[in-house]
């Protein structure tokens, strides 16, 4: 009777398994335990999480650690991932020329036409002007209608923006039917005397004149060379539900490439792209580049300092010196942000392009020595350091059920996403590339305009609900659910995730619908794009038909939508493809200390 | 100093002398005099039916409300802070209807009744020292969608919020809490005039008649 622990160390948590050594030589399983990896991986600082987890693994079976006859570390792989972010394009209003937003209700339908006068001037109109008013939230709603009115038979007046959100209790005191746009914040910055065409859509609908460049100049009577310029507004005013064009002289708004820069990929083969060229241009780039030394990228842009801000960030949890840090690896990603118009009169957001980066940095060996040395030192047990990380995760996933060699094993991590290959003869290849979870929930919250990462990250681990009633909800796939007793009260109208136990409610007003394709989109353009990139890298002739069994392992392999995807993806290939069951009882996790314990036998 | 009962009594001799000098005591003293207002009947006013317009949202008010009660704790007319909040739900395009809860004035138990009667099922209840909640038919008593217990705090602005996130509760929108300050000195200032004017209000409280109709406002 000998107790051996494996322990995994990794970039997210660190695992641990006991095995219980048997006289004939056999090994029984008896425990297992994970907790958050204490510090950078690799570093000594995670002997605290690797004592935890060892001691929730013991109390388990009730024993003390120092039972433990043997304790294996991993030789963890010495990369380190990490991601970034970086808008390329940037929508600028020169003079105000447009407002385009979703107030909650506008009120009124249709278009109007006509010169923009304040409230207070309405006294100086003259007769016959078609007229579009602006009103300032110093006048009550009752104050506004009653001018309006008032001024009704002598003026035309033809369209209204308000600056509070009353255009419902306008509209109703009104004798005569315009569109009203309101909660238009900056009131003030509109240009009196300009001329301005007004639109307000139908329930469930988007503006449609003032969304297209031919619409906006048939209200405004633009000629072909002003539509021109007036396109990039119609463009910002899809999807809105109220808008207002203003036709100044040399207001404009116009969208900004920014110095987004060239990558530089020092490879067998040097080479160079663009960064505007797209994540499919770059993966291409890299892909004909061949054995990646280093990557960075050109000075002073933004692509250049996202790369050396990365670089910096590993120099200082590596220790090592700056130059001695190389990015071997990227997955570029092709994304949207919102952000805030600069100029805008209502605070409205556009559409950025953006490009996501996941990078990879090859460090010296990593210094297990040393933590075996301290851990030895803690606990009073035997530590050595056993195994290559990949070979182990292969070892530990052999023991899902109905698995058998040649077997391919993908471990999707946080911050990397791994891949082995073990032949019938025992020779392995592996292969680590940039990209896994981290990345996904980067995605989620730049795409959601999410203020926290942490609901990203909840948003990637959950599936929602939308609570409808206090007695009811639909779920994402459609389905109602019903309830006995009320939910509490502020979930109500919320997106809620559904975690174990709890519902979580998403602050942000954003359609269930929306976060659904956000979320499987992230995943799909990190997870599926990666596996198949890493398999393809493992497998032999780099001939993915060539693999028949890829058992999924490690935390993003627990995921509730991930590993079905990449089944659907893999059959194509005719790969048997499924997530590991590691010891038929543990699910995705616990692969490599698994094999760690079981590398004790064949050490033997 | 030591506090004692002695020291009380002596003090409490002091003041009433001043009183009585100053002649404060209201003309004479409090004996005999068991209300703060003279009741008012509600006989033969119309009581309160079920609504069936689904867009209703019912505003229930207190027993006191624009009669022995013209203002809010702090002087808010009271005429103002109903149609803040029937505009409130008129923006959202909901309809209003406004009762006077009779048979108590627990603002809970009023925004319940005043839920039990909308057409929407949702209703607001407002006491008039100025408390808010917005109600749903369903929930318990004590339990609610949104209290606004700190009445001194609560602005005209608040109001027309509370009406409208009543109103989005009727739509099944998301409703985003309404940004309230705390201020932890505000019961100790205001807890006697709060007390006091709860007293005017629960007087006026009649089980015969539980709810009529409040068209004034």
């Amino acid at each position: 009777m000998k107790l051996i622990a494996g322990v995994d160390i990794g970039n997210s948590t660190t695992e641990v398994c006991i095995g219980d050594m048997q006289a004939d030589g056999s090994i029984r399983f008896v425990s297992g335990a994970s907790r958050m990896t204490t510090g950078t991986k690799g570093t000594p600082a995670n002997v605290g999480g690797i004592c935890a987890a060892l001691e929730e693994a013991m109390d388990k079976v009730q024993r003390p650690v120092s039972d433990i006859h043997l304790v294996c570390l991993n030789e963890a792989a010495p990369v380190i991932g990490d991601t970034a972010m970086e808008t390329i394009t940037e929508t600028i209003i020169t003079e105000s020329s447009m407002i385009g937003h979703n107030p909650s209700t506008p009120a009124g339908a249709g278009q109007a036409v006509g010169e923009l006068i304040f409230l207070e001037h309405l006294g100086e109109g003259i007769k016959g002007q078609p007229y579009i008013v602006a009103a300032a939230a110093v006048h009550t709603y009752e104050e506004i209608a009653g001018q309006l009115n008032a001024h009704h038979g002598r003026l035309d007046i033809r369209g209204l923006i308000l600056q509070a959100d009353e255009a419902v209790l306008v509209e109703n005191r009104l004798v005569f039917e315009i569109p009203i746009v309101d909660e238009v914040r900056h009131i003030r910055n509109i240009p009196e005397g300009k001329q301005a065409a007004i639109e307000v859509a139908l329930p469930g609908q988007t503006v449609r004149m003032l969304s297209n460049p031919y619409g906006i100049a048939t209200l405004l009577k633009l000629t072909p060379q002003e539509t021109r310029s007036v396109t990039p507004i119609a463009k910002n005013l899809i999807g809105k539900r109220s808008a207002v064009v203003i036709k100044t002289p040399h207001g404009n708004i116009r969208e900004n490439i920014l110095p987004a820069g060239e990558i530089y990929l020092h490879g067998d083969r040097e080479a160079m792209v663009n960064i505007d060229a797209g994540a499919d241009k770059i993966m291409a780039a890299l892909e004909g580049a061949g054995l990646i030394r280093d990557i960075s990228g050109q000075a002073d842009t933004n692509v250049g300092n996202m790369l050396s801000r990365i670089k910096i960030g590993m120099a200082e949890v590596s220790e090592e010196a700056l130059d001695a840090v190389r990015i071997t690896d990227i997955l570029a990603v092709d994304t949207m942000a919102p952000v805030q118009i600069s100029g805008s009169l209502a605070g409205e957001t556009c559409m950025e392009k953006a490009v996501g980066i996941a990078a990879m940095v090859k460090t010296k060996q990593l210094p297990m020595e040393r933590i075996a040395r301290r851990l030895q030192r803690e606990l009073m047990v035997n530590v050595k350091v056993a195994g290559v990380e990949a070979v182990m995760a292969s070892l530990g996933a052999l023991t899902t059920p109905g698995t058998q060699l040649p077997v391919a094993v993908l471990d999707m991590g946080g911050g990397s996403t791994d891949a082995a290959l073990i032949e019938c003869d025992g020779t392995v290849r592996t292969t680590h590339q940039a990209g896994a979870g981290e990345l996904v929930t980067l995605l989620i919250q730049t795409e959601l305009g999410l203020k926290s990462r942490i609901s990203a990250e909840q948003i990637k681990k959950y599936p929602m609900a939308k609570v409808e009633s206090l007695f009811h909800m639909r779920l994402e796939n459609g389905q109602m659910q019903f309830f006995q007793e009320s939910i509490d009260p502020r979930y109500f109208g919320h997106v809620v995730l559904l975690t174990p136990g709890e519902l979580l409610k998403i602050e942000e007003d954003i359609p269930m619908e929306k976060i659904y394709n956000v979320r499987r989109d992230a995943k799909r353009k990190v997870f599926v794009r990666n596996a198949l990139r890493a398999l393809r890298e493992v497998a032999p002739d780099h001939e993915l038909k060539a693999i028949s069994n890829v058992v999924l392992v490690g935390g993003s392999a627990e995921d509730f939508e991930v590993p079905e995807m990449l089944m659907e993806e893999l059959s194509e290939y005719r790969i048997v493809c499924g997530r590991g069951n590691i010891r038929s009882s543990e699910g995705p996790r616990n692969a490599v200390a698994t094999g760690l314990v079981l590398s004790y036998l064949g050490g033997k | 100093m030591e506090i004692n009962e002695e020291l009380i009594q002596a003090i409490t001799r002091a003041v009433m002398k001043e009183i009585d000098k100053n002649g404060q005591s209201g003309g004479g003293s409090l004996t005999g005099k068991t209300r703060m207002m003279p009741k008012t009947s509600y006989k033969g006013y119309p009581q309160a039916v079920k609504g069936s317009d689904p867009k209703e949202v019912v505003i229930g008010v207190g027993p006191a409300f624009q009669k022995e009660i013209k203002a809010t704790i702090t002087g808010i007319p009271l005429d103002d802070v109903l149609q803040n909040i029937r505009a409130g739900i008129e923006e959202e395009g909901m309809v209003s209807r406004v009762v006077k809860v009779l048979k108590t004035s627990d603002v809970c138990f009023m925004g319940l009744e005043a839920a039990k009667i909308s057409g929407s099922g949702i209703g607001i209840g407002l006491q008039s020292k100025g408390t808010a909640v917005i109600h749903q038919k369903d929930l318990y008593p004590l339990s609610n969608l949104e209290l606004f217990p700190q009445a001194p705090l609560i602005t005209l602005d608040m109001y027309r919020k509370i009406g409208q996130n009543a109103a989005r509760y009727v739509k099944g929108e998301k409703v985003t809490p309404i940004e309230s300050v705390n201020d932890p000195m505000v019961r100790a200032k205001f807890q006697v005039k709060a007390a006091l004017m709860h007293i005017k209000e629960t007087e006026q409280v009649d089980p015969e008649i539980p709810m009529i109709e409040w068209g004034k406002a």
